[in-house]
């Protein structure tokens, strides 16, 4: 039963994985990635680690909305509605692929996993959040602050109104057909000299 | 929350996805804004146990005890119901918001979706804050449905009651006003538990 469960989620979340990279839309893509997490959350509650497993489903359901928001407010596609290529740098993107799953896989294969069962009714939450808040809280907490500052700080610097100018000046949104016309409002000085209405 | 925006992006039509981006961009807030009031409730009962943070009540009701989570609690209870003061999403000035293109079958299932999530809410409110089964003469299951749809009943009044602000003010008033006194309300309490 077990073992079944764990082969059908592994399944899952290696097809929704794959089709985040097929699929054409921002919002297809995140809510893939998504069923892709949260089908490797429940991998995690059946090795025994609720915690880490719940949070990791509650953390990308969150965090994929929050993506979602972040495509309105700083996308020149917006609402990821114009069709668009998830992938580029494709003979790289390909290599870099092959090369890290095979040096996964040999990782995962070849080394000698220790051998360390958990026992019956051991509280692992328990032995989780006295790490956390123990011997590890400077890392985390330095580990979580800096993330905060590189958010705010990609917000400051992608945001429309930025310091120095509007960031999006001369910017032209993708075409809603593969080299159509861009989608959208065009930039008011310069830029399309087609005008294309959007939808 | 992701389902109400996938409930409004689906459709592929302006107003719902309108509906479904306001949606999130408010809604967010008001989920941090309960998290930080349950840390609260759980505090005192040292467990994230239900069972543990209504023994945790048997003394004082959380509502007296932190006079800030209830109401605090209940923005959330009116974002995640879609309802009154934090309905972006079925707003009726977008002609339904993201049900907008939805009948029959499809609309009674949202709509019933929707009651559950009342329900659901109300009974975690009655619990969190109202000391659950906690209660004299009558029996605890009793105590427990008489709270739930008090708290029901109170939702939907204030969704009645309050008007809904423009999305850009209601977001100020999130992210400025209720979030810190979220904050505030953790310190009392955390204040309170401490020695």
């Amino acid at each position: 039963m077990t073992d079944a469960l764990f082969l059908a989620l592994s399944a899952l979340a290696i097809w929704s994985g794959w089709r985040v990279f097929r699929v054409d839309s921002m919002v297809r893509a995140s809510f893939q990635l998504m069923v892709s997490f949260i089908a490797v959350g429940l991998i995690a509650v059946l090795l025994a680690a609720p915690y880490i497993g719940i949070a990791t489903i509650f953390m990308m359901a969150v965090e994929m909305m929050v993506m979602a928001l972040f495509m309105v407010m700083f996308m020149m596609n917006p609402a990821g509605l114009n069709p668009m290529v998830m992938v580029h740098q494709h003979r790289f993107a390909v290599a870099a692929g092959i090369v890290a799953f095979a040096g996964l896989s040999a990782a995962a294969l070849l080394s000698d996993l220790p051998s360390n069962p958990v026992p019956q009714g051991a509280d692992v939450v328990r032995a989780l959040g006295h790490e956390l808040l123990g011997p590890s809280m400077l890392i985390f907490e330095t580990a979580g602050v800096t993330l905060l500052a590189t958010m705010i700080g990609a917000v400051v610097l992608s945001a429309r109104s930025g310091r120095y100018s509007d960031s999006d000046a001369g910017s032209v949104p993708p075409g809603l057909t593969p080299g159509g016309a861009p989608a959208g409002r065009q930039p008011e000085n310069g830029g399309g000299h087609h005008h294309h209405g959007g939808h | 929350m992701v389902v109400v925006f996938l409930h409004g992006w689906s459709p592929n039509a302006p107003f719902p996805l309108i509906g479904a981006y306001r949606y999130v961009a408010i809604a967010l807030p008001a989920m941090l804004l309960s998290m930080f009031v349950l840390i609260g409730a759980a505090l005192p009962a040292k467990s994230l146990s239900v069972v543990e943070v209504v023994e945790a009540q048997r003394g004082l009701w959380n509502v007296v005890r932190q006079p800030l989570g209830l109401p605090l609690f209940m923005a959330l209870g009116l974002a995640i119901t879609l309802r009154g003061p934090f309905d972006y999403a079925d707003g009726a000035e977008l002609a339904g918001g993201t049900s907008a293109e939805e009948s029959g079958p499809a609309l009674a299932l949202w709509k019933f979706a929707r009651a559950a999530m009342l329900v659901a809410f109300s009974a975690m409110a009655a619990t969190a804050f109202l000391g659950g089964h906690l209660g004299p003469v009558l029996p605890g299951p009793v105590w427990l449905l008489l709270k739930t749809l008090a708290v029901m009943a109170a939702t939907v009044a204030a969704g009645r009651f309050f008007v809904r602000m423009p999305p850009a003010r209601m977001l100020t008033l999130l992210w400025v006003v209720l979030l810190p006194l979220s904050f505030a309300s953790l310190a009392l309490v955390g204040v309170e538990v401490l020695p």
